[in-house]
């Protein structure tokens, strides 16, 4: 893999919950790369992982979680041992993330310009005017109208969609290398979904901004991503680029995913109809009760003795494929 | 917001006719015959004495008379008279008012002033040792009986230290009502700021707030002292009814000449007329109270202020 246009590389990254008898492991070494500029997606269940990978990132664990191991290097730094003040330093700066519900993420008692503007005068060292012009160019930019209004105004007066631009315009504040979206259309109605996924498309063009894109919505992924890491169970089981993830997937996890969905290029041609993570049968083990073994082996159709013993290592098919399958990567 | 402090209003008249009215049909709720129980203390009455008083007090009407009676006095300023001394109601309960608007508001200051930072920096410090500390003693504040505290105080700084006195109308001898007072309404006031602020420690906003990279003082400052704050303020005005209720017990164990002493005065000496404009006073007060705080409120949370 290119190394030097590296952006951001997670390297077995660990987080546990609680201590004693009661500690569970809910990330199981997740591994990644994320390059510049590049539109990674995270897909998985409910439950696998997604989000505490990205507040693992941001340093924004709950109190109860814990990293008990691994690396995330953003360039030449471990986000993970950066001291708490490089760690604010780099938080929103460098790396920033759009949260999944507009309405709660943003301070109700601050005004939207109030919410733009801190980041600039503390990162940047902006003063008031300054980073005033630039929220309005932001908001410019994420395609709010009367913008000297929006300024002025409380998020509750703001409707779902365009908090969520105000969302995505504090992330962009400060020209982070990084944007990590968690389920940022969701939240929204069907109609806004699609103006959102637009309005990051645009900035992903326009500004070059790398995208940890985090959802459930495969439409979304397929118009956005250029390349899939499918968690399941706290682990990383395949990683491969968009096109070749539609087209071949190999573990007997994304294809029973992917299989209720309709073609890629379908998808691509812009059908309104925003296709759900299918549910496949059975359920993800919790994190109490699992295994030494492969953590797919109950719902697997081609599950072999050995699955259920041993953990099967991410393995290469080719340079941008990966998977974790005992029967597909021997 | 003026559609808000309107409908407030509106209950606040609603709360005090209410009100009015209990107070106006309280000497009907007493046991016995309240009229020769007033005139009990000075001699046997005769019976046309008793029906003489009656009818003086209005009592002879029917209740809704009465009541329409009681409320047109009252809004020519006309509370009664006291029965003993006969002064005007009004006029004796004017009188004290200052005294205990000074111990009240100096509580609530020392409360609000001392629980607010303390139960703010509880929160912050949410689980150490100081939060520990911080709480029991908060757990100790509201379960101590104020009269309690009153004569412990006065016995440490009065009695054997000589540093304030006993009793007494100026400043100094106010220090030790109102610390009584407050430390109470303290010891609630932090409680309640600290569970105001982890709950709001734990909004998503504050962790947008974190993920923007700003430092922990302006996430504490910022974004979280006020949201927090505007939930202190709606109970504050609950508190203040406390409070005044506090006010009474400690101006009795203080000999402080305010509304809670006369108070108790007419009451052993079963002076109705005082005693219905006494708690006439009161709850007026503590209407009038909990309007400004929730305007108060209202202007605080632009949710509410700002359409
Ligand atoms: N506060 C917590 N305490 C204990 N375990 C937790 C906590 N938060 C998360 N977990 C564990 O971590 C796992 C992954 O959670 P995470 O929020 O990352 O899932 P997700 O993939 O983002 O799911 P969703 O699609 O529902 O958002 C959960 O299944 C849960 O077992
Ligand atoms: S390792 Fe075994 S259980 Fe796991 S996906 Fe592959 S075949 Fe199925
Ligand atoms: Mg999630």
């Amino acid at each position: 893999m290119p190394v030097a246009t590296d952006l951001l590389d997670i390297q077995d990254l660990t987080v546990t919950f609680g201590g004693g008898s009661s500690r569970v492991t809910a990330l199981h070494g997740v591994s990644f790369d994320l390059r510049k500029g590049e539109t990674l997606a995270l897909v998985g269940e409910s439950g696998s992982g997604k989000s505490l990978t990205a507040l693992s990132i941001m340093g924004l664990l709950p109190p109860e979680g814990h990293v008990a191991g691994g690396r995330v290097m953003l360039g030449s730094e471990d986000l993970l041992t950066q001291s708490r003040r490089d760690l604010v330093r780099t938080r929103g700066s460098r790396v920033s993330m759009v949260f999944q519900e507009p309405m709660t993420s943003l301070n109700p008692v601050l005004t939207v310009g109030r919410q733009l503007t801190e980041g600039l005068e503390f990162h940047r060292g902006a003063t008031r005017a300054a980073a005033k012009a630039r929220a309005l160019d932001l908001l410019k930019l994420v395609g709010l109208t009367q913008p000297e209004r929006r300024m002025r105004q409380y998020p509750h007066q703001l409707s779902g969609g365009m908090r969520q631009r105000v969302m995505i315009a504090m992330a962009l504040a400060c020209e982070p290398d990084l944007i990590i979206a968690d389920e940022p259309t969701t939240a929204l109605d069907v109609s806004i979904q699609a103006q959102i996924i637009d309005l990051m498309l645009d900035i992903k063009e326009r500004l070059g901004t790398a995208i940890l894109l985090i959802t459930h919505d495969l439409g979304v992924v397929a118009e956005m991503a250029d390349r899939i890491a499918v968690l399941y169970a706290g682990h990383v089981i395949e990683i491969a680029e968009s096109l070749t993830l539609f087209d071949t997937p190999r573990h007997p996890y994304t294809e029973g995913l992917l299989a209720a969905v309709p073609r890629l290029d379908v998808l691509v041609a812009g059908t309104t109809a925003r296709v759900r993570l299918a549910e496949l049968p059975g359920s993800v083990p919790s994190p109490a009760d699992r295994t030494n073994g492969c953590p797919f082996t109950p719902r697997c159709p081609i599950a072999t003795a050995r699955c259920a013993a041993e953990m099967p290592p991410m393995t290469p098919l080719d340079a941008a494929h990966s998977v974790a399958c005992w029967e597909r990567a021997p | 917001m003026t559609r808000f402090i309107l409908r407030r209003l509106f209950t606040a008249l609603i709360t005090l006719i209410i009100s009015s009215f209990l107070v106006c049909m309280l000497i009907h709720l007493i046991p016995g015959d309240p009229v020769a129980m007033m005139m009990a203390q000075n001699s046997s009455p005769t019976p046309e004495q008793l029906a003489a008083m009656r009818h003086m007090l209005g009592l002879d009407l029917p209740l809704w008379q009465q009541y329409f009676h009681y409320v047109g006095r009252l809004l020519t300023g006309d509370m009664g008279r006291s029965i003993f001394g006969s002064e005007p109601v009004g006029k004796l309960l004017l009188e004290r008012l200052p005294n205990t608007f000074a111990l009240a508001f100096a509580g609530l200051a020392i409360a609000i002033g001392f629980g607010m930072p303390l139960g703010f920096f509880a929160a912050y410090k949410k689980g150490s040792w100081a939060d520990s500390a911080l709480m029991a003693f908060a757990v100790a504040g509201v379960s101590v009986p104020n009269f309690w505290l009153g004569l412990m105080l006065v016995l440490l700084f009065s009695m054997t230290l000589g540093w304030l006195p006993v009793a007494g109308e100026d400043w100094r001898s106010m220090i030790l009502p109102a610390v009584t007072l407050g430390v109470t309404y303290m010891a609630i006031i932090a409680r309640m700021t600290r569970s105001a602020m982890i709950e709001v420690f734990s909004e998503d906003f504050i962790r947008t707030a974190r993920a923007k990279g700003l430092p922990e003082s302006i996430v504490m400052f910022r974004h979280a002292l006020r949201p927090a704050m505007i939930s202190v303020v709606t109970i504050i005005g609950v508190v203040f009814g406390y409070l005044m209720g506090g006010a009474v017990v400690v101006e009795n164990v203080f000999s402080w000449n305010g509304l809670g002493r006369l108070a108790i005065q007419a009451i052993n000496y079963r002076d109705y007329p005082l005693i219905q404009g006494f708690i006439l006073l009161f709850a007026t007060i503590i209407v009038v109270m909990s309007v400004l705080l929730d305007i108060a409120y209202a202007w605080l949370d632009p949710r509410i202020s700002v359409q």
